[in-house]
């Protein structure tokens, strides 16, 4: 009797705190998520209803701030030099980068262990550190102004992450399917196309991840070496059209609901992959 | 097999276009900006050397150095503590319960993957004097009206000002689902046998916690705490969005506004330089530092 009694209290009281640690985390999750709606719901609004009544829904959707933001904000030419710098990035990075990680990984050189800690350090270096000297360097070679000139700095910074999980990858596969392929009559190029990537899907999405993430939001590179409309990046040119002294409200919301829309439609479709591929990639970094 | 393997050919073609591009475009550079840093040089103009006196500048006569410097420490000390003990507190939440599990991870993972120069002025709008918070206190009766609210970004009161808090408290916001993520992953990876043992030997949840999961992820600290600080040295897109450039007169610069201005606004390329050699010695240290004293030998799990 008495046993059966205490186990009912201990159920009872598991289930307050269950209960509790839910109402927790759904009102964290309302911090999360009511900023985001708000900027939803006022980016639809007109300018006079924002001040009246902030927080109400609103009569009439005007799509037309979004249009504004898309031709004036520049932002649509925005979006499209975004999606070239952040792919054209994500191939090279991982071209050069699995490249390099199969010769550190698998080819036999004695400075191999040292190539990798070069490469290492180099994830500690704060791209700060660089932008004057290469600032300088790239208007001396008339790549200021240019989608190259920001296009190099991100591959290479791209590269120490992508090397550090490649290697992790390459050196994950038994050494008997390069012997074998060896036995087979295969070139060292061969084993690298053939043996090895394939067997590394997992290491490409999840550094392509990283980069592509990290590069469609970088500011500060992108800010220093691109003044002209036609060649900002989409953080560049909404920060450039957004600000205080600008009076529209609305449309500024619209501007940035128009920078967040594609990575949140591309996060709900692939939350769960996102996440496990973005903390994967920092897990070994 | 062997023979092919030391092929030397092929190493160096495999190896040296990752190589010339990291040494071009970062070790040059790097050391150059040490360079730079020891000369006198603007924009249109030779370098010309100086010694240290660009550092003897920063340290004794720049005032919003100073200002840079201690808000940068202030933001770091804040991230690595927050994000710690939040890190630590969501994942153990979460991986206590079953149901929802993934839909309030993706939910606090979101603000990692989107742009900090949007979110930052999403956070600016939502701390401007007439919309957003005040607007929210006034309507519901906290404050007569909006104007009367705190002034979230334009306080300068105090030793650490108000815009400094709102802009960290922003941070975590936007990046404790990266420490949760990291702190969940680890303790995912812990066996379960270990603590079915430590519950038939008597212990409660709370004790297998302190006792087993966090000896146990100890490591993990460790790389979190190293990306927390370096990640809050190199802050810039967000405090650059949420503080209009010239409202508060440089109160709430950081390392990386300052440098910013002071190069790309005042041309002073070499003084600049200077503020980078100093945050990259800054991330050096901390995570020597942090690796040094967090970083225990790894159990085998």
């Amino acid at each position: 009797m008495n046993n059966t009694m205490t186990i009912s209290k201990e159920k009872r009281r598991s289930r307050i705190i269950t209960t509790l640690i839910y109402i927790f985390l759904v009102i964290l999750a309302i911090i999360y998520i009511v900023p985001i709606l708000w900027v939803v719901i006022t980016s639809l609004k007109n300018d006079s209803t924002l001040m009246l009544s902030p927080w109400a829904m609103p009569e009439h959707i005007e799509w037309g701030n979004y249009a504004f933001a898309w031709t004036k904000g520049h932002l649509g030419t925005a979006m499209l030099n975004s999606f070239i710098v952040c792919s054209i990035t994500l191939i090279v990075s991982m071209v050069f980068g699995s490249m390099a990680a199969f010769a550190i990984a698998r080819l036999r050189w004695k400075l191999s262990k040292l190539a990798m800690y070069y490469f290492l350090i180099g994830m500690m270096i704060p791209i700060h550190t660089i932008l004057i000297p290469l600032f300088v360097q790239f208007s001396q070679w008339h790549l200021s102004n240019t989608l190259t000139g920001i296009i190099v700095p991100y591959i290479t910074f791209s590269l120490p992450i992508t090397i550090y999980i490649m290697v992790g990858f390459f050196e994950g596969i038994p050494n008997e399917l390069f012997e074998s392929a060896c036995i087979d009559g295969c070139s060292v190029y061969k084993m690298f196309t053939m043996v090895a990537l394939p067997l590394a899907k997992t290491g490409f999405m999840v550094t392509g991840l990283m980069s592509f993430v990290a590069n469609w939001n970088e500011l500060l590179v992108a800010m220093v070496f691109i003044s002209n409309d036609a060649k900002k990046t989409l953080p560049v040119s909404l920060t450039k059209f957004v600000g205080p002294y600008h009076t529209n409200y609305c449309q500024m919301f619209a501007a940035i609901m128009i920078a967040i829309i594609p990575t949140i439609i591309a996060y709900v479709a692939f939350a769960n992959q996102i996440v496990e591929g973005l903390t994967a990639g920092a897990v070994k970094g | 097999m062997d023979k092919l393997m030391r092929n030397k050919k092929a190493i160096i073609l495999f190896i040296a276009p990752a190589l010339i591009l990291f040494t071009a475009v970062l070790f040059i550079p790097v050391c150059k900006a040490v360079y730079y840093s020891l000369c006198n040089y603007k924009i249109n103009y030779q370098p010309k050397y100086i010694g240290f006196k660009n550092y003897v500048m920063l340290f004794t006569k720049d005032k919003t150095m100073a200002i840079a410097f201690k808000n940068s420490i202030f933001f770091m000390i804040f991230s690595i503590v927050t994000q710690l003990i939040f890190g630590l507190i969501l994942a153990a939440l979460l991986t206590n319960i079953k149901k929802g599990r993934n839909l309030f991870k993706n939910i606090y993972y979101l603000p990692c993957v989107l742009s900090s120069a949007a979110l930052g002025l999403l956070w600016m709008f939502v701390f401007m004097p007439r919309l957003g918070i005040n607007q929210m206190m006034a309507s519901l009766g906290w404050i007569e009206d909006c104007t009367m609210g705190p002034e979230w970004l334009f306080n300068t009161d105090g030793f650490i000002i108000l815009p400094i808090w709102v802009i960290s408290f922003v941070a975590l916001w936007q990046y404790v689902g990266q420490s949760m993520m990291l702190y969940m992953a680890q303790i995912s990876g812990i066996s379960m046998d270990i603590y079915e043992a430590s519950y038939i030997d008597g212990c409660s949840k709370k004790q297998s916690f302190f006792y087993i999961t966090l000896p146990l992820i100890k490591p993990m600290v460790a790389t979190a705490m190293s990306l927390n600080a370096i990640g809050s040295l190199k802050f810039f897109d967000l405090i650059y969005n949420m503080i209009p450039e010239g409202f508060l007169s440089h109160k709430a610069d950081v390392i990386a506004t300052h440098l910013y201005t002071q190069a790309f606004k005042f041309s002073k390329l070499g003084y600049g330089s200077a503020i980078g050699v100093i945050l990259l010695i800054l991330c050096l240290i901390m995570t020597v530092i942090i690796n040094k004293f967090v970083k225990t030998e790894s159990y085998d799990m």
